[in-house]
């Protein structure tokens, strides 16, 4: 059925106004901040590139940048890693449709429960006194506790357990569509198992490597609880100045990051996108 | 036609025969409760071209997965050139693939999905390209090794298919069903070059499929499936002919199919009761007089006639007529019976009228029994 005219605008007209009145219009007028001036705790309502020049102009912008794309970085490429085998676990060894519902029900469970509550839940565990470094040092694998709090790690860690369910959902998903006679026809022609996954499998399900990378790497970049909990003020990540100008009353600088932000998190979307399209046989 | 000339049928014609013997012993496949394929036994020589004739679900294409290694087979075990095959993998095995849905890699060129058997040998990259240049030149594909999979028609996609299994130079090829997604034409086109290639390679072709005319044209051994079980192996000939199963008759061509009881043998021949009227057959043998079974008439066989006090005919009433030019088809309502008669059209000949009495008659020797 097309939905043309006037039905077509009476059905999208409540989303488009919610998004409108919500969404476009307050982030645009926060945006606008961005060519104010912030004096003396007060913003002026002067027109001025002066706060774009001076985070561009500041080393330490670039610290935090490279902060946020670093971690998005390799909480993408970890949760990828751990991810694809789950969903190709899931996807060949998992025979009952009953049994695979209900293991895509557990896969999604984190995702039911608040990420405050989770970021918590690894503080526990994480902590010197946590479970983590409590067992390493039963066993006697480390003498002393391993500090993974307040520091990269914790947040890696606990991000990479957040990310897994968007790695895992489209790489699951796209290996659902693969045709089963192609790894046939690679054994056919003298492929074992290994080359059969290289050559065929892994080739075949980039996209779904793609989407879910994309998705993960958006996610962490404008993570914001997590950095914050975790990271003991030493992993200073945008989202974080966002927050703290915000707090400050800096819109100006607020604005400033949080377009940086978004502009990071669409470059990253057209790279990936780009990168699809000049993958061989990737119909998307 | 003497029944002597069935078994004629020799050899195949093939020049220097590399394919394999293969003998599948019976092999049995269960799917849980389901038995797919049950105790089927063939030999198929080196170099033959052998088809599995079947409808879908017959347990065929079952059939032709376990020879290739696709399906571990419960009871049984396959043997090609005098090898057990036992649980080695489709990679172990002598055999190449032409699956139904092709199975191309859409992330190769045409180029490297031929190349892909070949390269997991670790061939040198000359004798790579070479062999893979005479592979896409026997199947008139010659200069399209960069295509994209996605650009090519489904006729060379079929071509890509089938270059890509022989390039490895199998010593049987398994084929299921590869021409069954292609116009009738193509089809046709394709069935011939598919029979001389093989004849020209010497390969042990197994083809797997539901078309019976594509089965009889191209095979030169057929084994009929039905229900899990082997009916009938034979050459083309003897399998229409000499139907061993009344699923067999009714399954290759068209055929009119009779309940009858033997009433009296002589020689060749013998004499049964269908319904009230009495009709002959050529005898195999093992008929009895007091036995009952299937009389099986192939319709261009039938010969319609006035009625009147003929012996051995059955009389009834022309039903329906199509005209097809070269033939004329009648549907013949006999007391009990639908009979289907395909006449050849004789210019200035009239035609029987839809509505007309008939008797329907043939030569004794052009009707077969076949067990009830």
């Amino acid at each position: 059925m097309k939905v043309r005219g006037w039905l077509a605008a009476g059905l999208l007209g409540p989303v488009l106004a919610l998004t409108a009145g919500l969404y476009v219009v307050p982030l645009g007028v926060y945006l606008v901040n961005g060519f104010h001036r912030f004096k003396d705790g007060r913003i002026l309502p002067v027109w001025t590139l002066d706060t774009y020049v001076a985070f561009l102009t500041d080393p330490f912008s670039y610290k935090i940048v490279s902060t946020s794309l670093l971690l998005a970085g390799i909480v993408t490429v970890l949760a990828l890693l751990v991810g694809y085998p789950l969903a190709y676990a899931l996807h060949t060894r998992v025979r009952s449709a009953r049994v695979r519902a209900v293991l895509a029900v557990v896969l999604f469970c984190p995702l039911m429960i608040s990420v405050v509550v989770r970021t918590y839940g690894w503080l526990i565990l994480l902590a010197n006194q946590g479970l983590v470094n409590t067992t390493l040092l039963r066993l006697g694998l480390i003498d002393e506790p391993v500090r993974l709090l307040f520091n990269m790690q914790g947040v890696v860690i606990s991000l990479t357990h957040i990310m897994l369910p968007f790695a895992i959902f489209p790489i699951y998903s796209v290996l659902g569509k693969l045709d089963a006679s192609l790894k046939e026809a690679a054994r056919d022609l003298g492929a074992g198992p290994w080359a059969t996954f290289w050559r065929v499998t892994l080739p075949l399900t980039l996209p779904g490597v793609a989407s879910g990378g994309v998705i993960c790497f958006t996610l962490v970049l404008s993570a914001f609880v997590t950095p914050q909990l975790l990271g003991g003020g030493r992993v200073q990540v945008l989202p974080l100045t966002v927050y703290n100008s915000t707090v400050e009353i800096n819109w100006p600088e607020g604005a400033v990051t949080s377009v940086t932000l978004l502009a990071l998190s669409i470059l990253s979307v057209w790279v990936v996108n780009r990168m699809l399209q000049h993958l061989p046989g990737v119909r998307l | 036609m003497t029944l002597g000339a069935l078994g004629g049928q020799g050899p195949p014609g093939a020049l220097g025969t590399r394919g394999a013997d293969l003998d599948v012993r019976a092999i049995t496949k269960r799917f849980g409760t389901v038995v797919a394929v049950e105790a089927v036994s063939f030999t198929v020589r080196a170099g033959e071209f052998f088809s599995l004739l079947g409808p879908s679900g017959c347990g065929k294409t079952t059939t032709l997965r376990a020879i290739g290694g696709f399906e571990t087979v419960d009871e049984g075990d396959v043997l090609i050139g005098g090898r057990p095959m036992g649980r080695l993998p489709p990679n172990r095995r002598e055999t190449n693939m032409v699956f139904q849905r092709l199975a191309l890699f859409p992330h190769y060129s045409v180029f490297d999905n031929v190349a892909f058997g070949l390269r997991m040998r670790r061939l040198p990259a000359s004798e790579v390209g070479r062999r893979i240049a005479e592979a896409l030149a026997r199947v008139e594909l010659g200069d399209l090794g960069a295509r994209r999979i996605g650009e090519l028609s489904g006729g060379q996609q079929q071509r890509v298919a089938l270059a890509r299994a022989l390039v490895n130079e199998p010593r049987v090829l398994l084929l299921d069903e590869p021409l069954s997604a292609l116009d009738l034409k193509l089809r046709i086109q394709l069935q011939e070059e598919l029979k001389r290639l093989q004849r020209s390679l010497g390969t042990t072709f197994i083809y797997v499929t539901h078309d019976q005319g594509e089965a009889l044209a191209m095979s030169d051994r057929i084994g009929v499936m039905a229900g899990g079980r082997l009916e009938q192996v034979g050459t083309p000939l003897e399998i229409y002919e000499r139907p061993a199963t009344r699923f067999v008759a009714g399954f290759i061509g068209d055929a009119n199919l009779m309940e009858a009881v033997v009433e009296g043998v002589d020689g060749e021949t013998l004499v049964a009761r269908v319904g009230d009227a009495r009709v002959r057959a050529r005898r195999q043998g093992w008929e009895h007089v007091g036995a009952g079974l299937t009389i099986c008439v192939r319709p261009e066989r039938v010969r319609i006639v006035r009625p009147g006090g003929q012996a051995h005919v059955l009389v009834g009433r022309v039903e329906d007529r199509a005209f097809s030019g070269s033939l004329v088809k009648y549907r013949l309502a006999v007391p009990g019976l639908r009979l289907h008669a395909a006449v050849p059209y004789v210019h200035g000949t009239p035609l029987f009228e839809v509505g007309d009495a008939v008797a329907v008659a043939w030569d004794g020797d052009q009707a077969v029994t076949v067990p009830a």
